[in-house]
């Protein structure tokens, strides 16, 4: 890496950049500091260590099924008359997400470390399914925080992970509430380990996650240049803590020839709408009142992107210009979700549907060589009634 | 540092002090400020006046409760710092202490935060989730040391020797020693841990040590009293006698007599 690689952040002390735009930090309580330290010591140990990092890419063959595939788009290319779409099929995995990455490698770390007891927080509900998938696999017992209102459009997910032996805490609200008690939970048992689903919350958590997805980047390149002979012109993702997007792009930071876009659900958009604040262990862009007392809700369909604030290496990428924000509203979701699946045969999760909205609006003016990638992050199942709620059951 | 806060812990009388945490304009600004006279008038030696926020983090269900109460009535770090104002007008020798999280001092911003505190006649604030890694957390402590006011620190059971080292080295007033591992209001506190941890502070440093979480009854403040801290803090067992009588008329006088029952066991 060189000096002014996009890829050398965060520093010791979990900063993205430098003076008083540096983003993320940690802002927590006395209580975990100890812990969060030991995580941070236990990672750079853990990724210094070939044999924790083969183990790694062991479970992602044969536990994930990894590599997913990058699947050429033909009809969906053909469609909109312009660039050639390609999808990185992560909601292939086994759980259903590219949350299950994410999972594997805090457990494998947290084995690592000596832990026995984990906790997690779920949006959508993929990433405590994900978890306690993985934790069933390892023995190690899960408590899995999630707000009502996810509790009831996700259900699927819940009733798959009470299968694998977690247990469920219900809280009021939705993602944001679910991490705000899972650090009260950590609080109450720092001997735990918490796996968190996103490059969200104090470091060294955005650090960890962004490397464990940052798997998805590495495999689009190889696919890219055996299949393309070329790495992608554009990547384009779907954020709400921004873990799928983060390591979708992690790999090509340093190449400005790739251009990324990362698309945000309107409603909850914090890097197109947000301003700076510290909540929830970081500094980075959030919907929240001018004075800063309150985070502010919003709904989107997408209930995994339905969050009020982002990780903060995307709000250290916002600010370089380095990556492009935008957002997508939950008709445009809706439309492209049955484009997607008219086209191509696929039931996507709502989530990943933001993404190809911008796909939609992007790939149209561009010549055919032009390469667009796409991670499809989630698959539709948990969103079927959300669906059905909206669009109907079988929508002409 | 804090002149007022020193002057507290140097004193002989009472020789436990109390450090009595509110909600600040809980349930509202009227009573928070009359059930805090009352406080005062029955022998708090420190008033700890919580802002609220929408994620703090350590908070137990009681707090909780009390926090999204202020927020839906509109309440805001302002609005606090104008009721330590009163309350400092009330009396001028008593401990005032703002407690809460970064997310609203942050954008008040810091600088203006410092002094506005300093005007309404605070002493010492404490930020639940700025440790000193935190670059917010630098700016704040060397303003807050720039005005004479104490940035009071906390420490608690998983803090190892160097970190209990380093945040002795930086606090000013008193240290604030959690006494579980957990939010509050919650886990009750062991008096073998207690003591422990106090004598491994004692052994590093001679700043007052006010311990507090897990604390629920006068009877047991007395017993974490004997470990030999200076101070006693007590927060949701008040918040929660506010909410039991929340639609007492008498509710004032009634606080005032419960924070007696606490002062008295500490004398």
């Amino acid at each position: 890496m060189t000096k002014n690689s996009l890829k050398n952040g965060p520093d010791e002390l979990g900063y993205y950049g430098i003076g008083e735009n540096a983003m993320g930090g940690m802002a927590v309580g006395e209580t975990l500091m100890p812990a969060l330290h030991e995580l941070n010591k236990g990672f750079e140990e853990a990724i210094k260590d070939q044999d924790f990092l083969d183990e790694y890419a062991y479970y992602c063959k044969h536990y994930i099924g990894r590599p997913s595939p990058l699947y050429y788009a033909e009809n969906l290319t053909k469609n909109l008359g312009g660039a050639k779409i390609l999808f990185k099929q992560e909601h292939l995995n086994h759980t259903g997400s590219h949350k299950v990455n994410n999972s594997l490698f805090q457990i494998l770390l947290a084995r690592r470390m000596k832990k026995t007891h984990l906790i997690c927080e779920s949006g959508a509900g993929q990433h405590f399914s994900a978890t306690a998938a993985v934790a069933a696999k390892f023995n190690m017992p899960l408590i899995g925080v999630m707000g009502k209102t996810d509790i009831a459009r996700v259900n699927q997910n819940v009733v798959k992970a009470k299968h694998y032996g977690a247990k469920l805490k219900a809280v009021e609200g939705s993602l944001k509430e679910a991490i705000t008690f899972a650090i009260k939970t950590w609080t109450s048992n720092p001997d735990y380990a918490y796996i968190i689903g996103s490059c969200v919350s104090s470091a060294p958590f955005p650090k960890i996650v962004t490397f464990a997805q940052s798997i998805i980047g590495k495999e689009i390149r190889e696919q890219s240049m055996a299949q393309e002979g070329k790495i992608p012109d554009m990547i384009v993702g779907c954020l709400g803590g921004g873990s799928n997007f983060a390591g979708s792009i992690y790999e090509f930071l340093d190449e400005p020839s790739v251009k990324k876009i990362g698309v945000e659900a309107a409603e909850t958009a914090a890097l197109s709408n947000g301003t700076p604040g510290i909540m929830q262990g970081m500094k980075t862009y959030m919907l929240q009142t001018n004075d800063g007392s309150k985070s502010l809700g919003g709904s989107s369909l997408g209930a995994g992107i339905q969050y009020f604030s982002v990780g903060p290496m995307h709000a250290y990428l916002k600010n370089l210009n380095a990556v492009e924000y935008t957002s997508a509203t939950d008709k445009e979701i809706l439309d492209a979700y049955k484009l997607v699946a008219k086209t191509e045969g696929i039931s996507s999760a709502l989530e990943p549907m933001a993404g190809a909205a911008e796909v939609i609006k992007q790939a149209k003016d561009k010549s055919k060589d032009y390469t667009i990638c796409l991670s499809l992050c989630g698959r539709g199942e948990k969103d079927l009634d959300t669906i059905e709620q909206h669009i109907g059951k079988d929508f002409e | 540092m804090s002149e007022r806060l020193k002057k507290i812990f140097e004193s002989k009388s009472p020789k436990t002090k109390l450090v009595a945490y509110f909600v600040g304009c809980y349930p509202d600004y009227k009573s928070s400020l009359e059930t805090i006279k009352q406080a005062i008038d029955n022998g708090a030696s420190v008033i700890e006046v919580g802002y609220c926020t929408s994620e703090a983090s350590a908070e137990g269900p009681i707090i909780k409760e009390a926090h999204d109460h202020v927020l839906a009535n509109g309440g805001s770090l302002k609005e606090t710092i104008k009721l330590v104002k009163d309350i400092r007008n009330y009396n001028s020798k008593v401990g005032i202490l703002l407690m809460g999280y970064i997310a609203n001092l942050y954008k008040y911003p810091i600088n203006k935060f410092v002094k506005d505190i300093k005007d309404s006649g605070t002493d010492a604030c404490l930020v639940v989730d700025a440790p000193h890694e935190l670059k917010e957390e630098n700016q704040l402590r060397d303003q807050l040391n720039k005005h004479g006011l104490s940035l009071i620190k906390l420490v608690a059971p998983t803090t190892d020797d160097k970190r209990l080292q380093d945040i002795i080295n930086i606090s000013t007033g008193f240290i604030y020693q959690v006494n579980v591992a957990g939010v509050t209001g919650v886990k009750n506190a062991k008096d073998e841990d207690v003591n422990n941890f106090v004598k491994r502070i004692k052994k590093l440093t001679d700043t007052p040590i006010c311990s507090g979480f897990g604390i629920k009854s006068p009877e047991d403040a007395k017993k974490i009293a004997n470990s030999g801290c200076d101070g006693i803090v007590i927060g949701s067992a008040f918040v929660k006698y506010i909410q039991d009588n929340i639609n007492d008329k008498n509710l004032p006088q009634k606080i005032g007599t419960y924070v007696k029952s606490f002062v008295d066991i500490l004398k």
